[in-house]
């Protein structure tokens, strides 16, 4: 029918149809040409997308695949014919699809020896993504007759380019089937997933055979021949393809554990346990492959080969980046991480065999270490060295460290972790002979053999504490350490007197991961690296000391800086929110420490305490506590003291053998409260008053204290009570409120201060106290806002800058207050709050013009608001609501109509962004207000007549919403947050949207069309949500005779008589065209469905009408006839009924999804 | 406790042009003064002189008169000039030919000194505005001697 089924050339085409195809052709070449050099592109890229469009493309992409001279134009034929049948597929003859992949596939064979390898890979890829296309239709017969010809191929009969087509077909063949890489088909997941389980079961391992095969027939002329043999390409060819199918992720044959598609987790790999820089993915293919990779002497035979090639051409330094070369050394690594099932279960005999061999064909490539590096650096390429370090990180990855080491020892005097360590030894002292900024191969290695050793001992880390690496893998770790130790305070040094660069973040970042790699190679060997940085830090304090007054010690800071840094990691883990454990490797070594003062952990801290500490006086302070130095000192602590101070008996017990060490027990009370713990605990706290008062302006330093040390501090409620009854907390507390400097800290430490100050209030002893506490706290700050606001001359004193900062800085600490609520504090916070009401409301007025105050009033609202009102009596929550809506009418009332008319572009941008802060923070606000609803601790009954919450935020709503124009809402959080609160208003209170005028309606409406029409997935979700509210609610009401939406959704005529449709009708309307003709991604279907169901109900007969029109627009029969039977099916077949209940939903769901299979692929083409 | 210190007190401060603030307090949409004229600060950054030096800060202004773009930095413990800047809303009582708007002070005189804007487009909203009898508010910004509408507000017609 369309020229395809009978393979040979094109003997029915009419003398007609040659004038046109050669007419077509020359447009598309001329198109071709015209994008080349870039004239009228838009027009060429036009004529090119009409030929993609147009309806069965496919006689004249042949022939211009077949006659044209010009390269392109046979690409885009190509590019064409896929985008055509994809389109097309479901209603294609079934001859017709087979004949569509036997021609590219006969075409690219037949042009196998062409130069233009570009357009053959197209081609070729073209059949791959169509035969994916029609994999499940085929039989296994009709698969059969397409695969015989590319195993001929690929066994070399009909010649070395087409063994090469062959293989590079298969190739685009496995990747389309690969989730990750396959090309979009309009198809739902679970097409590409059955297509993906076929292919892995049936054929994945019958190709690797082919490939293996197809190598072997190469592989000898490669070994004989002493110059470049056309072989080598189909060698590169197979190898890439092996690499490319041990890539798969197996899924179906780890034992039947994922029998089941797993359509949520698609394409994402859950192997990764922990972030590394370099990627090193476990091959599990199962035990189906253990003839194909184990037994068959394949890897031998892939190691020979390139050992014996790598000779051949040992002069020729270029060799080693030859793509096979490369290929080779890829695949020899990923062997290395060969594990699971495809292993027998004989106590991992054959796995360390395997390993064992595959070692053996890396040794040269890295071993030894100083011979390479040096072979490296005077030019050598390093790639090669590297392939070496993965293939270690592979072998890491799949053994336990004792395995590990001892492979080597078959071939070599010592272990594997010698090697790894004598190797990056060396990596390390490249790295310190040059240090530049450059990216050099030093660089890369290293991260690879660090992930190496974080591989090896993270796995020992957390298994209890009496894992341990042999002795020899000890000694190797810690001279390993030491090299490390003096590479990073080199570095240091050296750096010391560069300028600060603003965008460090990223570098402090890659930083932190690379000490905690560091930690893990400390903590492998902590008998000799505990004291070692003992003694290399108080060696470090010596010098500073010593040429206090006469040496330059910027160089030296740098190096104790780095050193904290370095022992903050070894000595505790980042706790992220939870308790840090004391790390296993300390808990468990030292026995033979009796005495706590001999404990080298204890040793260690106290020497760093005690350092600290010095920074206490003034004089130490100016001429060694820099602030980079504070801020070490400060993370230091915040870090040590989250794992060491005041542990609670029997918490950080890890794990139960440990507990009997007498040594561990010394650890453990040393730093308690019975013990050094307060004395400790006092020296911090003075440490940060003294980094907030005598560092002005070092706002780095002064977010560190805030946050990481004193909020960590409060966190931990048994350190509350100590805290309270120090005397340096209640100078910190009094400071806070009283002391002018405390007043300059800047804005985001003031509010953390505060919170910090409001938390520790649990500390005392009742409720009552803790009120009190807070109350004394705040008071002063409550009575300068009440103050002020009572000043008759406010309007014009509010303006002076130092009042300006002064009110910033309470409404600041307000803030922090009141988001440190809590149980026992909520009633002192709550008369905070009670007692600045009015002088908010009257600030909001003169400083209307002032926005970063008014946002910082706003934000304050909201935070005190979310912390209360779930707390609140009925009357009480009336006051805050009264007060609410007063603030957002005030807001409302100096913003509406408001124009700037500053004339600088970025001041106007400035104004925008302020606005829509603004904006996000009401809305917060009125979210919050509904959480009432949902969260509520008051002691009233649910009788109590109390405030109709939905009433006052829809109100709320319609103060805003003007404000809230399309333009602000491209803004995405700001839309988000928006439709977040207007869809769950309108799922939870459809009733009382009804009830809004005919303004506030319609402009919730027009939002939420607008938000169906974004991009955001999020969004057009919760626009759906909302949609499908608003229907069902109407449906459901008028089905109990109630008017539901009313007017709203009957539509009316207005007075010039023209009819305007109901909303509901409106929205039909939109979500069928945006569901059959536009573009979303495929999540959205279901929530589609569930929104598109109760409007169907609601408004049959339009839906009826839309439905005939549809029908009425389709040219061909036979589209009309399926288009027709597609909707019948919609709503009628899975037993749907009209009613919205829990089982109607679902069935609408699969209707529509299959609807859409069925009917989008002919409607789309238009 | 140094009582004094944090009373709201208008003395004879209110006279003053400029106020001094820590640099490190300056914060983005705050005002500063740079080379003499009162800017609207965009953009903050802070980076230290050498590595175990001082922080300083880095501002990026606006001149809010002339929309000019300027640049300091600052060591963030030094004080720096803040302009007091005073905004006052007037009613707008006419437009004359010339360009120059007659303005209702609070207490009753009208104020004639400031001219229109010159964006075209926003003249003829605020003359139809205007025209149509609706109520405009206008916000006059000074500092450091100098003074310019810097806001329109339509309260609705009358």
């Amino acid at each position: 029918m369309l020229g395809f089924s009978n393979g040979s050339g094109g003997g029915g085409v009419g003398a007609e149809d040659l004038a046109q195809f050669q007419a077509t052709m020359r447009a598309i070449e001329l198109a071709c040409s015209y994008i080349q050099i870039n004239s009228n592109p838009v027009a060429a890229e036009a004529t090119i997308l009409s030929l993609h469009q147009s309806p069965q493309p496919y006689k004249a992409c042949r022939y211009i695949l077949e006659n044209s001279q010009v390269a392109n134009a046979r690409f885009q034929a190509a590019a064409a014919i896929r985008e055509a049948a994809i389109r097309e597929w479901s209603f294609l003859a079934t001859d017709d699809k087979g004949g569509l992949i036997n021609f590219c596939l006969g075409y690219v064979m037949q042009h196998a020896n062409s130069s233009e390898g570009y357009v053959l890979s197209k081609v070729s890829s073209v059949a791959a993504q169509l035969m994916k296309r029609g994999w499940l239709e085929f039989t296994p017969a009709e698969k059969e007759v397409f695969f015989y010809q590319i195993n001929q191929a690929i066994l070399g009969s009909r010649g070395l380019d087409v063994q090469f087509i062959g293989v590079n077909f298969l190739e685009s063949l496995v990747s389309e089937f690969s989730p990750s890489t396959s090309s979009a088909m309009g198809l739902p997941r679970e097409f590409h997933e059955n297509c993906r389980k076929s292919l892995e079961q049936n054929f994945l391992k019958t190709f690797y055979q082919w490939a293996q095969d197809a190598a072997l027939s190469v592989t000898n002329k490669i070994i004989e021949s002493h110059s470049s043999v056309p072989e080598v390409k189909v060698c590169n060819a197979t190898l890439r393809l092996m690499h490319q199918i041990l890539n798969w992720e197996f899924r179906y044959s780890k034992g039947g554990t994922r029998a089941s598609i797993n359509v949520f987790s698609d394409g994402i790999r859950a192997d990764n346990a922990f972030s590394r820089k370099t990627e090193c993915v476990i091959v599990q293919p199962g035990a189906s492959w253990c003839d194909v990779l184990l037994s068959s002497s394949h890897v031998g035979w892939l190691i020979n080969l390139y050992s014996s090639v790598r000779q051949k051409f040992d002069l020729e330094g270029y060799w080693l980046d030859c793509p096979v070369a490369v290929s080779a050394r890829k695949l020899i690594v990923q062997l290395c991480s060969l594990a699971g099932k495809i292993f027998p279960s004989d106590n991992g005999q054959m796995q360390e065999q395997h390993l064992l061999l595959l070692l053996s064909g890396v040794l040269p490539w890295i071993d030894p270490p100083d011979v390479i590096s040096k072979e490296i650096e005077e030019g050598r390429s390093g790639s090669e060295m590297i392939d070496g370090c993965r293939a270690l990180l592979s072998i890491g990855t799949v053994t336990t460290p004792v395995v590990f080491d001892k492979l080597l020892r078959s071939l070599r005097p010592f272990g594997t972790l010698t090697l790894l360590s004598m190797l990056m030894g060396e990596v390390v002292k490249v790295l310190m002979a040059n240090s530049t900024d450059e990216e050099t191969w030093s660089y890369e290695a290293r991260d690879i053999l660090l992930d190496t050793w974080t591989t090896l001992l993270a796995s020992m880390d957390g298994s209890g504490g009496n894992a341990r690496l042999p002795p020899e893998g000890m000694h190797a770790a810690a001279s390993l350490f030491s090299l490390i130790v003096e590479s990073e305070l080199k570095v240091a040094s050296a750096s010391a007197t560069t300028e600060d660069d603003a965008d460090c973040l990223a570098s402090v970042s890659a930083m932190d991961e690379r000490l905690g790699s560091y930690a893990l190679i400390a903590r492998a060997a902590v008998d000799a690296t505990i004291p070692f940085l003992a003694k290399l830090f108080s060696d470090h304090v010596a010098r500073l000391h010593q040429g206090r007054g006469t040496v330059d010690p910027t160089e030296t800071l740098e190096e104790v800086y780095s050193l904290l840094l370095i022992i903050g990691h070894v000595l505790a883990d980042e706790g992220e929110g939870e308790t840090a454990l004391v790390p296993d490797a300390l808990q468990s070594h030292f026995v033979d420490v009796v005495e706590a003062n001999n404990h080298p952990v204890v040793v260690l801290s106290s020497s760093i305490i005690k350092f600290a500490e010095q920074c206490l006086d003034a004089e130490m302070r100016s001429s060694i506590f820099s602030p980079r130095l504070m801020e070490a000192v400060i993370w230091f602590l915040a870090r040590w003291s989250f794992t060491y101070l005041m542990l609670v008996e029997d918490c950080n017990l890890g794990s139960n053998q440990l507990q009997s060490l007498r040594s561990r027990a010394c650890l453990f009370t040393f730093f308690n409260e019975h013990n050094q713990g307060k004395f400790v605990l006092d020296i911090i706290v003075r440490i940060s008053l003294t980094s907030l008062m005598s560092y002005p302006g070092e706002k780095d330093l002064q977010e560190l204290t805030c946050f990481q040390l004193l909020h960590a501090l409060v966190r931990r409620r048994n350190i509350c009570f100590h805290l309270l009854s120090l005397d340096s907390w209640r100078n910190l507390a009094n400071a806070f409120a009283n002391d002018k400097t405390l007043f300059l800290l800047n804005s985001v430490s003031q509010r953390s201060l505060a919170q910090t100050l409001v938390l520790s209030a649990y500390g005392m002893r009742s409720s009552d106290a803790s009120n009190q506490y807070v109350k004394d706290l705040m008071a002063h700050m409550t009575s300068s806002l009440v103050d002020l606001s009572n000043n008759s001359d406010l309007k014009n004193l509010a303006q002076q800058p130092d009042i300006i900062m002064l009110v910033s800085c309470v409404l600041e600490r307000l803030r922090g207050a009141a988001s440190a609520t809590e149980p026992r504090t909520q009633r002192a916070i709550y008369e905070m709050g009670l007692s600045v009401m009015n002088p908010v409301l009257r600030l909001l007025e003169v400083y209307k013009h002032e926005s970063a105050v008014i946002y910082l009033l706003l934000k304050f609202v909201v935070d005190w608001v979310d912390g209360q009102l779930s707390y609140l009596e009925a009357h009480e929550t009336a006051v805050v609501i009264n007060f609410c809506m007063s603030l957002l009418q005030i807001y409302s009332s100096h913003n509406i109509g408001k124009i700037s008319l500053s004339l600088s572009s970025t001041l106007l941008n400035e104004a925008k962004t302020e606005k829509y802060k603004d904006l996000r923070a009401l809305l917060q606000l009125l979210s919050h207000l509904c959480s009432k609803d949902m969260v509520d601790f008051s002691s009233d009954s649910i009788e109590t007549q109390s405030t109709n919450i939905s009433q006052v935020v829809y109100f709320g709503l319609h103060i805003i919403t003007p404000l809230i124009t399309l333009e602000l809402l491209k803004y995405p959080k700001l839309c988000f947050d928006y439709f977040s609160l207007i869809s769950h208003m309108l799922e939870v209170y459809p009733e009382t949207l009804a009830q809004l005028n005919n303004d506030a309606f319609s402009h919730v409406v027009t939002t939420v069309d607008f938000g169906l029409h974004q991009q955001d997935v999020d969004i057009v979700t919760m626009c759906l949500r909302a949609l499908k509210a608003l229907a069902s609610y109407h449906y459901k009401e008028k089905n109990t005779g109630n008017s539901g939406l009313g007017s709203h959704a009957a539509g009316h005529t207005d007075p010039n008589g023209v009819f305007h449709e109901g909303i509901l009708s409106r929205f039909l309307r939109t979500l069928l065209h945006f569901l059959l003709f536009e573009d979303y991604s495929t999540d959205l279907v279901s929530t589609a469905a569930d929104a598109l169901f109760p409007l169907i109900l609601c408004e049959p007969n339009l839906y009826q009408g839309l439905g005939n029109e549809l029908i009425e627009k389709q040219a061909n029969p036979n589209f009309k006839t399926r288009l027709a039977n597609a909707l019948q099916v919609l709503t009628t077949s899975n037993q749907l009924s009209s009613s919205l209940d829990r089982l109607n939903y679902p069935r609408f769901r699969k209707n529509l999804n299959n609807f859409l299979v069925e009917v989008r692929g002919f409607l789309k083409t238009r | 406790m140094s009582d004094d210190e944090h009373h709201f007190e208008s003395s004879d401060a209110g006279a003053s042009k400029t106020y001094p603030q820590q640099a490190g307090n300056i914060r983005k949409g705050g005002h500063i003064v740079i080379k003499g004229r009162p800017c609207k600060v965009v953009e903050v950054s802070t980076s230290k002189t050498g590595k175990h030096g001082h922080a300083k800060c880095h501002f990026v202004a606006i001149d809010i008169f002339t929309s000019k773009k300027l640049e300091d930095i600052v060591p963030s413990s030094h004080n720096c000039d803040v302009p007091h800047v005073n905004r006052v809303d007037y009613q707008l009582i006419d437009i004359s030919e010339d360009g120059f708007v007659s303005l209702l002070t609070d207490n009753g005189s009208t104020k004639d000194d400031l001219k229109l804007p010159t964006d075209e487009a926003l003249l003829t909203q605020l003359k139809n505005g205007f025209d149509e009898g609706k109520d405009i508010v206008v916000s006059v910004m000074s500092a450091m001697g100098e003074e310019q509408m810097c806001a329109l507000k339509e309260v609705g017609p009358k």
